[in-house]
């Protein structure tokens, strides 16, 4: 450096050279990093029109959960995806979004992400990586592919089942295993055997006026579960269907999301729920007469059941698990098809997965054949197998005989670390690809960003194998397409190409139903039932945010309270639980990766290739003393009067039966809202508790994770829960959520105790905070008798190791020492306020959805203007059913709540009485 | 003992003490040059627990409040309770000081100055705990209205607001009639010194008093004008804390009784600390001459009054919830009472109501050792009370599915730890450097003749 002034025009020069580098480190940020191709995402030099700092922009793609798609929007902020939301003309999706698609974001921006490429426990490159796949290729190919193998999840993607066919053709003797440790064999095998050939049903619970439940995922993780649960609700909601409920049966060892909405519900364990559908097979004449004889404490209930779905033949459905095992499932179909569910209620189509092969004969295939020394190469895609295994095949023995191991993962975990290679794979919305939702539609992935640490693709990977060393996803998705528009005759290519990126759809990509109708004979040639024992069973189920692992490094969802779903061991007692079952949710323990590994106890050594989904267990106390973390303080209401409750019979008589004269006196004059009045309606009909919107609610107000040690403290900062009661007997409860967002009080009891003036009311009637006045008294937060007040007890945000590119910039994020609550997302209502106003019109019902209503499955929020009598929110708050929490504090809170009601068949009704 | 030999009729003050032995020896604790070793021996114990007040502070500015164990419902924790606690002792300073000065009780001119010392250093412990309390801790001064440019003032209906300028006002307010009080006998000492560096310091606090009538006429309209200002002001002060909590929604807290119910429980645990103090000061300071088994005694009975009344708050607590057609409150009381705070209740009743009962028998007023020990059970019994008021009725509040337990961390007790070291340190250094016994009113007893 020269000294200043001495040189002038050098140091000019100089500056000149520093601005340019500043100006290209800071424009050009995401032109950092490996990238081969430059073509598809340019950073902003100018602002591009129709780019407004503060306005999101949205861009179509999927997500997709064991290989299924479910369409997503990704909103982005100035380029950067910072929020995803459901694909409302996404079948799979209608607009919802399910808590695990919306952590994705959090985990695109993970910096604990896998971000090199490993060869022999040494830092490599790329090109080494190729090299050295290349040389094992040559090998391969004068061997015709033996000893090639591919290990998978479910595939979906067209192109990349066509990238594995093509690989077919050059490598005869390759085979391709897969693995998803959550299959689905058990219903596959009884499709297999009802219709002769796997197929995958698609269904109608639209449709359906009785829904019998077997431990069913119907409304909690079945591929396709958001649209279901959408028509679920639908028809659970008296006052919107002119009086009129569906009815829901549910027998199950462990509880449901469903068993918790059912009407009826029976925990029974796993050998009563096998009898229990003989009894209703024989019931509905599905099965032989004896098998009805059996004297189950249950069969008045069956009997029943098996009556109501009779005189709802064509319109009932009966749905299993994917635990049950095949004789469940067996029966389940005989059942369905002697209601005549398949093609009314009941849609089978082809396998949306390429080659739906059982998962635990292909893995065992796979290790028996590593073990004879069959496998001298293996390329494990997006798979954890070290991980998720049954402990019985010692997959990490087996691994350690294969010369040549490739792992493509996200993050370093099992799998990747016993590797020999490990490749960093690109998120989802880092990369080009196609994946096809539950009902066969295909949604082609558009890249979101730019690679943030590097990565390659599956598709990438094979590319090499197929000699193309320097593999471009755009054209290798693109190819596909073309090559496939073609065959169809889809015509201009280019415009299909851009409206199924702008849709997020692929037209008319929806499988056909197969023709082929079921056995008549389903249930013929069952074993005989044995009897029922009593030894303790343990359950293994998946975890409902972990899912089987695979986002445990998430921290969304690691610290999302799950709803209803699991006995942990250490042992938590849960209401409704079948009595001698002990349920484990798979998906902690890890030993590698992120954020994960360490968390909780695994479950994957007790579970066997041979029963995969429960085993006998002898259980031993160890002493041991351990606190959970768990956020909800107490179970039941406890005499409060916080869940209203009836029945659609009394409904019925007196829509008003549950009506209470409210008292609005006072001394004081009431607050008057000139124009706008935002209010927010819930109904407990429609919520299931499936933790959507609590994640929607985090990812938009940049809700801070505060870590299990606070966790334990008492201080989760989620602005909005579900709190969980039960009511009645704790061996069969009767299970109510209640989403618990800010009241938005008229008299907010918050408001008159800050002394500093930090909480106060707007004059459209929102409870507002102003973090930078507040001093952090907490009084608030005592005062609020729904407690819905979090405190910054450290600097929880700054404690984040997180991006922050990845946070809402619409959102402040909040200091040590202030207090948050929600704010209905202010955020959102002021933006569309302001289109309004520079449209110089009233802003409409509808238009203003807050994070949680927008994520919703079921539709069970509602928000807008209780000014406007014709608002969606007006005419919900003027049902009978509405009402408010605590009433007698006079609060007189915004957000209030339709009753719980549901429709019990009063044959059950009048025995239980 | 003989039984007819009671306590009250103890002298007020031991026929041996004249107006000159009584300058002399108050006089000397102050000037002499060397504090006794006992004094040592508490300073240090005093300044070592302070410390830990400085470290604990630091401590939480740095990580903050979370290294506390507040949380989510539980949002006021020992911070709280020790504000209040400590408020009512330095109340009770007050009330003996103050209040019986209006009733011309001849007890409290011996150890008024005991009482307002006490308050001073209370008051300062009281005063730091709702600040280090605070989320944001460096912004407390927004609480005070002061005019800016953004026009933001303090919110008024705020029962911490009322709170805030109810203790900006009298500790102001303390520290003046503590002063106005201490003037006359500045003088003396002064006038006792013997050292150059003494007389200056003492004569610079004495304010020129030459005691001459007319200082005399003023200073006793003065000193019986702020009396009365103080009086009403000791029972506001501890009524607008009672505030903080009738004010609020929670159950258990929103009462009527609390402003009485906490004035009661000024009474008994300001007497009791100022029992315990008078009694370190009369053997300490060789003053039993001065300080004579009449003052216990009196202060034996009035704190047996205390705790009378707030026997009576403790069954209008309790029949509050019963009485009320409110679930919540009832269950957070039945809580209180068997469940996992249990036996801080049980505890409190034995400390504040049940074991005090004693000082009905004549025999124990004149037991210093008994007294001392009744008097410190009051002081852990009204902190548990204050625990008991604050913690379990957040814990279970109107929303079941929030209860919540709290769990005070080691921070929590280094800083109870630590506002009793500062109390301690303050109370040392005055006791070492002020009269402690008010010479001019005691004067006037003897003068008087009153001294039976």
């Amino acid at each position: 450096m020269s000294a200043p002034g001495r040189n002038y025009w050098r140091s000019l020069e100089e500056l000149a050279l520093q601005l340019m580098a500043a100006s290209m480190a800071l424009g050009g940020l995401s032109a950092c990093g490996p990238e081969p191709n430059p073509r598809q995402l340019l950073p902003y030099v100018e602002q591009a029109p129709g780019i407004v700092p503060g306005r999101s922009r949205y861009y179509a793609t999927a997500t997709t959960q064991d290989g299924y798609a479910t369409g997503v929007l990704v909103a982005h902020q100035m380029a950067r995806p910072v929020k995803v939301e459901g694909n409302p003309d996404h079948p799979a999706s209608l607009g919802g979004a399910s808590a695990i698609m919306q952590a994705t974001i959090l985990t695109l921006y993970d910096p604990r992400r896998a971000q090199s490429i490993v060869g022999n426990g040494q830092i490599d490159t790329w090109e080494s990586f190729i090299t050295a796949l290349y040389e094992r290729r040559d090998r391969l190919l004068a061997r015709g592919g033996d000893g090639l193998r591919l290990l998978t999840g479910n595939i979906t993607s067209p192109s990349l089942a066509a990238q594995i066919a093509a690989l077919q053709q050059q490598f005869p003797a390759m085979r391709r295993h897969q693995w998803e440790p959550l299959h689905r064999d058990n219903e596959f095998a009884a499709s297999q055997h009802a219709f002769g050939r796997p197929v995958e049903r698609v269904l109608d619970v639209g449709a359906a006026d009785v829904i019998f439940a077997v431990e069913s995922d119907l409304i909690s993780a079945v591929p396709g579960w958001l649209a279901y649960a959408r028509q679920f609700a639908a028809r659970r909601r008296p006052d919107e269907t002119g009086g009129q409920m569906s009815r829901v049966y549910a027998i199950e060892s462990t509880p449901t999301l469903i068993g918790a909405k059912a009407d009826h519900r029976l925990p029974m364990r796993p050998q009563e729920i096998l009898d229990g559908m003989r009894h209703l097979a024989a019931a509905v004449g599905a099965g032989p007469q004896e098998w009805a004889q059996s004297q189950t404490k249950d069969a008045s209930w069956l009997a029943a059941a098996a009556q109501d779905l009779m005189q709802h033949k064509g319109r009932a459905l009966v749905h299993a698990g994917r635990e049950q095992p095949v004789e469940v499932h067996l029966l389940a179909d005989a059942i369905n098809g002697a209601l005549g569910a398949f093609g009314k209620t009941i849609r089978p189509i082809e396998p949306v997965a390429v080659a739906p092969i059982p998962h635990q004969q292909s893995l065992q295939e796979l290790v028996a054949d590593i073990t004879a020394g069959r496998v001298d190469t293996l390329l494990m895609l997006e798979t954890n197998p070290l991980y998720s295994t049954p402990v019985d095949l010692d997959f990490s023995g087996a691994l350690k005989r294969v010369p040549l191991s490739v792992s493509l993962a996200l993050y370093a975990d099992e799998t990747a670390e016993a590797s020999t290679w490990l490749v960093p794979s690109t998120h989802e919305y880092e990369v080009w690809s196609d994946a096809r939702a539950f009902d066969g539609t295909v949604t082609i992935q558009q890249p979101q960003v730019r690679r943030l640490y590097g990565g390659h693709s599956a598709q990438e990977l094979l590319a090499v194998l197929l000699a193309d060393t320097s593999p471009d996803d755009y054209a290798l998705v693109r190819g596909y397409w073309q090559q496939e528009a073609q065959q169809k005759g889809r015509g201009n290519f280019e415009a299909f190409w851009n409206e199924s990126l702008r849709s997020g759809i692929v037209n008319g990509s929806a499988a056909a139903p197969v023709t082929a109708a079921p056995k008549s004979d389903i249930a013929a040639g069952l074993p005989p039932t044995v009897p029922a024992e009593t030894a303790i069973t343990v359950l293994f189920r998946p975890d409902p945010l972990v899912w089987d692992g695979r986002f445990a490094d998430n921290a969304w969802l690691l610290e999302m309270p799950p709803n209803g779903h699991s006995v942990r061991a250490p042992f938590f007692v849960l209401p409704g639980q079948a009595p001698d079952c002990i349920t484990l949710p798979l998906g902690f323990g890890r030993r590698a990766g992120g954020l994960g590994a360490d968390v909780g106890f695994d479950a994957y050594p007790l579970r066997s290739i041979g029963s995969p989904w429960q085993t006998k267990a002898a259980l031993s106390k160890t002493g041991d003393m351990l606190r959970l973390a768990t956020t909800q303080g107490h179970d039941r209401v406890a005499g409060r009067d916080l869940i209203h409750e009836g029945t659609l019979a009394e409904y019925q008589k007196n829509p008003r039966f549950l009506e209470q004269q409210r008292n609005e006196e006072s001394l004081y004059p009431s607050y008057s809202y000139l124009r706008y009045a935002w209010a927010m309606a819930i109904d407990l009909n429609s919520c299931i508790g499936c933790q959507a919107c609590v994640v929607a609610c985090q990812a938009e107000n940049n809700v801070p994770v505060v870590g299990k040690d606070q966790v334990l403290a008492g201080r989760v900062m989620h602005w909005l829960r579900i709190d969980r009661y039960y009511s009645g007997s704790p061996d069969n409860p009767g299970i109510a959520f209640e989403p618990m967002p800010c009241m938005h009080c008229e008299n907010a009891p918050c408001e008159v105790v800050c002394p500093v003036h930090a909480t106060v009311h707007d004059h459209e009637g929102l409870n507002l905070m102003v973090y930078n006045r507040c001093v952090g008294t907490r009084f608030c937060s005592n005062n609020c008798p729904y407690k819905v007040r979090r405190f910054n007890f450290f600097d929880y945000t700054l404690k984040n190791d997180r991006q922050a590119e990845s946070w809402n910039p619409e959102v402040s994020v909040r200091g040590r020492g202030v207090m948050e609550k929600c704010t209905y997302c202010i955020q959102r209502i002021r933006t569309t306020q302001v289109d309004a106003h520079r449209e110089d019109r009233p802003v409409r019902d509808g238009q203003i959805q807050t994070a949680c209503q927008q994520s919703c499955p079921t539709q069970a929020i509602i928000f807008g203007n209780r000014n406007d009598p014709s608002s969606a929110v007006a005419r919900r708050k003027a049902s009978p059913l509405d009402y408010v929490l605590l009433e007698e504090l006079n609060t007189r809170p915004r957000t209030s709540y339709s009753a719980l009601i549901r429709n019990p068949n009063p044959a059950i009704e009048s025995e239980k009485a | 003992m003989n039984l007819i030999d009671l306590p009250g009729d103890a002298p007020v003050i031991e026929p041996g003490v004249t107006l000159r032995s009584l300058s002399e020896e108050v006089s000397d604790r102050v000037l002499r040059p060397q504090a006794p070793r006992w004094w040592w021996i508490g300073f240090g114990i005093s300044l070592a627990l302070f410390l830990t007040l400085v470290v604990a502070t630091a401590w939480l500015f740095v990580n903050g409040i979370g290294v506390w164990g507040v949380d989510i419902p539980v949002a006021w924790g020992f911070a709280i309770a020790e504000y209040v606690w400590w408020i009512a002792l330095a109340s009770g300073g007050t009330i003996v000081s103050a209040l019986f000065y209006l009733t011309r009780s001849p007890w409290r001119s011996a150890t008024n100055r005991i009482a307002e010392t006490m308050m001073l250093s209370a008051a300062a412990s009281a005063g730091i705990m709702p600040i280090m309390h605070l989320g944001r801790q460096g912004f407390f001064y927004w609480l005070f209205p002061y005019p800016n440019v953004m026009d933001v003032w303090p919110q008024v209906r705020s029962p911490l607001w009322w709170d805030f300028i109810c203790l900006l006002c009298y500790i102001l307010m303390s520290i003046m009639f503590y002063y106005t009080g201490l003037l006359p006998d500045l003088a003396t000492v002064r006038d006792q010194a013997q050292h150059r560096r003494k007389q200056m310091f003492y004569g610079i606090l004495a304010l020129g008093w030459r005691g001459s009538a007319r200082h005399w006429r003023n200073y006793q309209s003065v000193y019986f004008i702020m009396c009365a200002i103080m009086a009403p002001m000791v029972i506001s002060v501890h009524s607008v804390v009672g505030l903080d909590f009738a004010g609020g929604l929670t159950t258990g807290w929103h009462s009527t009784q609390f402003p009485p119910y906490f004035f009661f429980g000024a009474v008994i645990s300001g007497l009791a600390l100022v029992i315990m103090l008078t009694i370190v000061v009369r053997h300490g300071y060789g003053f039993q001459g001065i300080i004579t088994a009449y003052h216990l005694n009196a202060m034996g009975k009035i704190m047996l009054t205390g705790s009378l009344m707030l026997g009576y708050s403790y069954v209008w607590e309790a029949w509050g919830p019963i009485y009320a057609n409110s679930i919540a409150d009832r269950t957070a009381f039945l809580d209180t009472i068997f469940g996992t705070y249990a036996p801080t209740y049980w505890a409190r009743v034995t400390l504040n109501i049940i074991i005090p009962q004693l000082l009905w028998l004549p025999i124990v007023r004149r037991s210093e050792i008994l007294l001392f020990l009744i008097s410190a059970g009051i002081i852990v019994g009204m902190w548990l009370e204050r625990f008991d008021i604050v913690i379990p009725n957040l814990a279970r509040d109107w929303m079941p599915s929030y209860w919540g337990v709290y769990y005070p961390t080691l921070w929590d007790w280094a800083t109870l730890a630590g506002s009793i070291g500062l109390f301690l340190s303050l109370f040392f250094l005055m006791m070492r450097f002020l009269p402690m016994v008010s010479i001019s009113e005691v004067r006037e007893i003897i003068a008087k003749g009153e001294t039976k």
